[in-house]
Formats: structure tokens, C-alpha cells, sequence
């Protein structure tokens, strides 16, 4: 099993707003707090490479209180010089977002050749709330994330300079400097929210497909379908494909792993994900029958959720190391997935550090049948 | 949002002389109600108003031949995937004319509908014999941002759009626990964010063209619009089609012929009648 030390840089604000994205008010923002949290949030994925965590991931998101990363780039930046072994997750970039997506393609090129080759380069299209932040229209989300992945890779791939002349993106000139090192690209990753879309696009590239926040089950279901759609185009799926991504909460035993995780993990979706109901789907985000297919299953809100529904959906785990061993075993075997993206937050700086380290030491070691693997030598790129 | 409130099943709320009618324009299916007997009267509805065969139409068809489409991925109209821009509307509207077999027409649009006919006007005025924009979005008011929609919950749209709340419920959506009607009510937000997402609710070449228009031109606005004020948008409206007469309804918002539907009527049905004479 591969362990990815997973950040969202939250900004733990406990508030009454009705919507900790787009709406809340950048005035509970205070930069010399900000300034301490972005340290400790980089000091504990630097720390989890010493750890020995194989991959270190950061991610994308604007005005909210929920991660505070709204340049993944920037952070990855910071990371691949202080690092020297862990691959460096970006996961990712909101491509539609973006009006001139070569410059992603150059900004990951960069990073891929500064790293020696330890770039992952996460594909999203945002979620729903990011169409309000930046006014691109979410009724074009879909073509423009096909068109712009299409685009970076292409620029990573071909030799330059060649004319690209899209329903969205136009050049006379793509000829980006510097070529990622690794190759044919560096590895892409599309993490998504299980449209069937979404799962059919990244099966067919074998680009590895990972959701987050989502209970075990519907999980297991999506990662179903994945492997479904890699066989119908002729491959069977590695399991370094499919991660397991959770908030895992590891402490001497059960009792106190349960203490921290009601503190801080439930802040997660009751507060870091409150949002006014039209920020999450906006118009056309989703197709039709994607949409037809929530309505019916009617999943909780984030806000509804107890400590008790994160527990018995596999939102988490919590335990001692024994538990979580246990634990991290049926998730694993149950989505046969063979990487493990996850965070962790003790309360403290100090508190989380040790978190980290009672799992490096006592649960880490126990799923290192692979060690030798790379894992995305075989996954994640165009064949 | 607002109104992308479903046409539901229209069929209880659908005076005995209203003909639902189907018909296909350029490959594009359209759901349409016509009604009355006399010169024929286009109709263009606002969001959230497909459908909506209410007392504003019934008077209208006292002396008009009134026909009212549902706009493309609105009520019983499916989805076009075609229209991109607001002038793809527009040109729809055109060819529905001719499909139906109209020369000329008078054309009477509310708020995203009245953005389509003062796309038109500026097209092909010679096809009108009168246009009414009732409470119009569609061009850049200058010191006016119209509220974004998109990001509200229903009560604050309601609040938005009427003055008088009691007037919504003639729009008001189905059951809401319903995924058929969740699904349509998503199908229409769609094909409005698809042309008015961004810029949102303007064309940023129309404003300019409004001095092209030809066709006699009333514009009806609600004296409580908070979504278009009729304090800074009738005059950037009036002052640029020529010869453009304006009328205020003192109780209504953003949707007059809705909350004041005898007036609003009267006052259309007298200003295209005197046009019709003209001719």
C-alpha cells in the first residue's frame, strides 16, 4: 500500500454564516493567523516525507474557510525544494477554471523538472461553488475540462510549436518551455465526484480516479463502474488506480482517537462544507441524468451529518492503531485500491505531528508488501 | 432559480380555447400555446414563466392572435444544445415565424424574454408591427449590477423579482420533493445560464444596436423592479430606441403583467391596436 500525506490548509473558522464558501466574508480572514497556518500545514507534509509517506498532496480551492490553497501550484512550489523523495500530488488543478490553460501545462512542466520527476498532475473541474468565485460559466464546465486536459497534454507531448484551434482555447503558437521530465507526461489524476462521464473519460486514459468525502459505499459503487469501463476498453485497472481518501484519525486507543475526531473532523463537513444549497450544483454542472441519479439517492448533506453517520458511512476512521489497521484493511480490500490519500489534524500543531508519527510507526509498516512498486509507473498516462 | 419554475402540468390551469400546439423549428422542437382570434401576437415569457397561460395572455387574446412558446430547455421544450448566445434565440424566434407562416408581428417580451425581442428588433424591426418590452434585462445599465439569481435560495428571489409576493404562486414550482420536477426546474436554469451566465443578463453589443430598432416601441416597467430599477435601466432603454414610449405600473416589481395583469394588457393591447392602424 502507498501512503499519501493529503492537506486541504483549512482555515478553521467557527462561524454562524450560512455559507462557508463564495458568501463568507474574507473580513474573518486574518493574514498573521494565516501566516502561522500555512508554516505548521507546510511543516507537517514536509514532516510526512521524513515520515515515509510516499506521496505529499495539495489542491485547489477559492473563498472559503475549507482549504485555503488557492493556488495548488504555489504550494507544490514550495514543496518540491524542501523535498527530496515523496511525489507531489496536485490534485489538482481546476482546469475549466482557468482562461489560458497552457499555463497550467507550463506551471506543472516547471515543477516536473525543479522535482527530478515526482510531479502528479491532478485534473478537476472545480467544484460547484468555484463557478460562483470565478464567473466562468458552469454550463461549459464539462467541454472545457475535456478541451483544456486535452490541450495540456497534448503541449506536454508534442513537439512545439503547433497551432490549437479549440471551441474554447485557441493558439497559434503552443510551444511551452520547459517539457515536463517525466514521459511520455507526468502522471494525471481525476479526482471527481462519480459522474459517469467523468468515470468513462478516465478509465480510457488510465488516469487513476479518486473521490473524496464520500461514503464507503457509494465509493465502492463509482470505483465499480471504473473498473467496468477500464475493462470495456481493454485493460484491467491497477489498483494503484483507485486510493482510499478519508480523514483518518489515529490515537493510543479508541476512546481518545474518538475525542479528536468529534472535535475536529466533524468540523470538516458541518462547518468547512456548509454552503447555500445553489453553490452546489450550479446550473449545467452536471448532466441530466448525473443529476437524476443524486436526486434519488438522496445522500445527506454535509451540514446534516453526526460523528455517528461519519463512522457508519466510512466517511473516517478513528481507533487506536490496532483499529485503524484493522480498519484501513476492509477499506482498502473492499475498494481494492492501493493507495491510501489522507489527512490528519489533532487539535494542535504539536498534537498532529505525533498523530503522524504513531501512524508512520504503527500502521504504515504493516501494509509495506509493495515498497519496491512505483506506483504510477503504470498508471495515469495515455497508452 | 426564479423563475426556472416548471410549466408543470399546465393542462388544469389552461383556459378551454388555449391549443397546446408542437412544432418543430430548423430541427429544434418547440412547446407552444396559442389563443384568440385577431392579428397575431407573439409572446416571449421571462424565466421561470414557460408555460404559464395566466389572465395577461387571456386578455391578450381578446383581440390578438396570441402564440407562446416555450423558449428551448424551458416548460415542455427540450433542450437545444445549439444555443449558445442570446442571438441563437433570437434567430430561433425569427425562424418560428416563418414556420408558423407570420410576416409580421407583434411582439411582446418580459425581462429574458423582452432581452430576446430587443435582440430581434434590432435583427429585423420590418418583421414587427410593434414591440413591447416589459421590465427588459439585456443590456449593460451603467451603475446597476442586476442581482445574481443564480446564487439565491427561492424566498430571496421571490423578494427580488416581485413587489407583490402573492403574485408568485402563479408560478409557483411543483412538488419540490419530485425529481421529475427538480430535473426540469435544473433543465431550465441550464439553458438560461447558458446564455446569460456571463455576462449575466446582457448582451455587450446590444446596447448600442437598441438605436437600429424601427418598430414602434412601448416599454412597460414595475415601479418596485429591484432586479432592473426602473430608476436607472427605462431611460438607458427609452433613450436608445427611437421614439420609445415608456409606462410605469405603480404596484408592480420586476414582473407588471403578472401583478397588475388588467393594466399591463390594456396598456399593450392599446398601444399595438393604434400601431395596427398605422399600417
Amino acid at each position: 500500500m502507498k501512503f499519501y500525506y493529503f492537506h486541504l490548509m483549512p482555515y478553521p473558522l467557527d462561524h454562524d454564516e450560512p455559507s462557508s464558501w463564495v458568501t463568507l466574508s474574507n473580513r474573518h480572514y486574518d493574514p498573521a493567523v494565516g501566516h502561522t497556518l500555512y508554516h505548521q500545514y507546510l511543516d507537517q507534509l514536509e514532516y510526512a516525507e521524513q515520515l515515509g509517506w510516499d506521496g505529499l498532496c495539495v489542491n485547489e480551492h477559492h473563498q472559503n474557510c475549507y482549504g485555503t490553497m488557492a493556488s495548488p501550484n504555489v504550494m507544490a512550489a514550495m514543496l518540491v525544494r524542501r523535498t527530496r523523495r515523496a511525489k507531489i500530488a496536485i490534485l489538482g488543478n481546476g482546469l475549466p477554471l482557468r482562461e489560458n490553460p497552457l499555463r497550467i501545462a507550463e506551471e506543472i512542466a516547471m515543477l516536473d523538472v525543479v522535482s527530478g520527476g515526482r510531479v502528479i498532475s491532478g485534473f478537476v473541474r472545480g467544484i460547484g461553488a468555484e463557478y460562483f468565485s470565478t464567473g466562468v460559466n458552469p454550463t461549459h464546465s464539462r467541454e472545457r475540462f475535456y478541451e483544456a486536459a486535452d490541450l495540456i497534454i497534448r503541449a506536454w507531448t508534442e513537439e512545439g510549436p503547433f497551432p490549437y484551434d479549440g471551441q474554447f482555447y485557441r493558439y497559434h503558437y503552443v510551444n511551452p518551455w520547459p517539457r515536463p521530465l517525466q514521459k511520455p507526461h507526468p502522471p494525471v489524476w481525476c479526482p471527481s465526484q462519480g459522474s459517469s462521464e467523468t468515470v468513462e473519460w478516465a478509465a480510457a486514459r488510465r488516469f487513476p480516479y479518486l473521490m473524496v468525502f464520500t461514503p464507503l459505499k457509494r465509493i465502492a459503487q463509482i470505483y465499480g463502474e471504473y473498473r467496468e469501463a477500464c475493462e470495456r476498453h481493454g485493460y484491467t485497472a491497477s489498483r494503484y488506480q483507485l486510493t482510499v481518501n478519508l480523514p483518518i484519525v489515529v490515537a493510543e486507543n479508541d476512546a481518545k482517537a474518538e475525542a479528536i475526531a468529534r472535535r475536529n473532523v466533524l468540523w470538516v463537513y458541518n462547518v468547512g462544507l456548509r454552503m447555500l444549497p445553489p453553490f452546489w450544483q450550479p446550473p449545467g454542472y452536471v448532466t441530466e441524468p448525473s443529476l437524476r441519479r443524486v436526486l434519488a439517492n438522496r445522500p445527506k448533506l454535509p451540514t446534516e451529518l453526526t460523528f455517528e453517520d461519519l463512522e457508519a458511512g466510512g466517511y473516517m476512521i478513528v481507533g487506536s492503531p490496532a483499529t485503524v489497521r484493522d480498519k484501513l484493511r476492509v477499506f482498502a480490500d473492499e475498494l481494492r485500491a492501493g493507495i491510501v490519500c489522507s489527512g490528519m489534524n489533532a487539535g494542535s500543531h504539536e498534537a498532529t505531528l505525533e498523530m503522524m508519527q504513531l501512524f508512520a510507526e504503527e500502521v504504515m509498516p504493516h501494509f509495506r508488501e509493495d515498497a519496491g512498486v512505483d506506483e504510477t509507473l503504470l498508471a495515469g498516462r495515455v497508452r | 432559480m426564479a423563475g426556472s419554475w416548471p410549466s408543470g402540468s399546465t393542462a388544469e390551469r389552461v383556459a378551454p380555447q388555449v391549443t397546446p400546439r408542437r412544432i418543430v423549428v430548423r430541427d429544434t422542437p418547440v412547446d407552444m400555446l396559442v389563443a384568440g382570434t385577431g392579428p397575431p401576437l407573439l409572446f416571449l415569457h421571462g424565466a421561470g414563466g414557460a408555460g404559464r397561460w395566466l389572465r395577461f395572455q387571456d386578455r391578450l387574446a381578446e383581440r390578438f392572435t396570441v402564440y407562446f412558446p416555450s423558449h428551448p430547455g424551458h416548460g415542455g421544450s427540450p433542450a437545444a444544445e445549439w444555443i449558445e448566445h442570446i442571438s441563437d434565440l433570437a434567430f430561433h424566434y425569427l425562424d418560428l415565424l416563418d414556420e408558423v407562416g407570420i410576416d409580421r408581428v407583434h411582439l411582446v417580451g418580459a425581462s429574458f424574454g423582452g432581452w430576446i425581442a430587443a435582440e430581434i428588433a434590432t435583427m429585423a424591426s420590418h418583421r414587427l408591427a410593434s414591440l413591447v418590452l416589459i421590465d427588459p434585462v439585456g443590456i449593460k445599465i451603467d451603475g446597476w449590477i442586476y442581482p445574481f439569481l443564480f446564487g439565491m435560495e427561492l424566498p430571496q428571489i421571490v423578494a427580488t423579482v416581485f413587489h407583490n409576493p402573492a403574485a408568485a404562486l402563479a408560478l409557483a414550482p411543483g412538488d419540490l420533493t419530485n425529481i421529475d420536477t427538480l430535473a426540469l426546474l435544473y433543465r431550465q436554469n441550464t439553458a438560461l445560464a447558458r446564455v446569460a451566465w456571463n455576462p449575466y443578463l446582457y448582451d455587450p453589443l446590444l446596447r448600442r444596436r437598441l438605436a437600429r430598432i424601427t418598430a414602434s416601441t412601448l416599454v412597460a416597467w414595475g415601479a418596485h423592479d429591484r432586479l432592473a430599477p426602473v430608476a436607472v435601466s427605462a431611460d438607458a432603454w427609452v433613450s436608445r430606441i427611437p421614439g420609445a414610449k415608456l409606462r410605469v405600473f405603480a404596484d408592480s416589481g420586476h414582473v407588471p403583467h403578472l401583478e397588475e395583469p388588467d393594466a399591463v394588457a390594456d396598456a399593450v393591447t392599446e398601444f399595438c391596436t393604434a400601431h395596427e392602424a398605422m399600417r
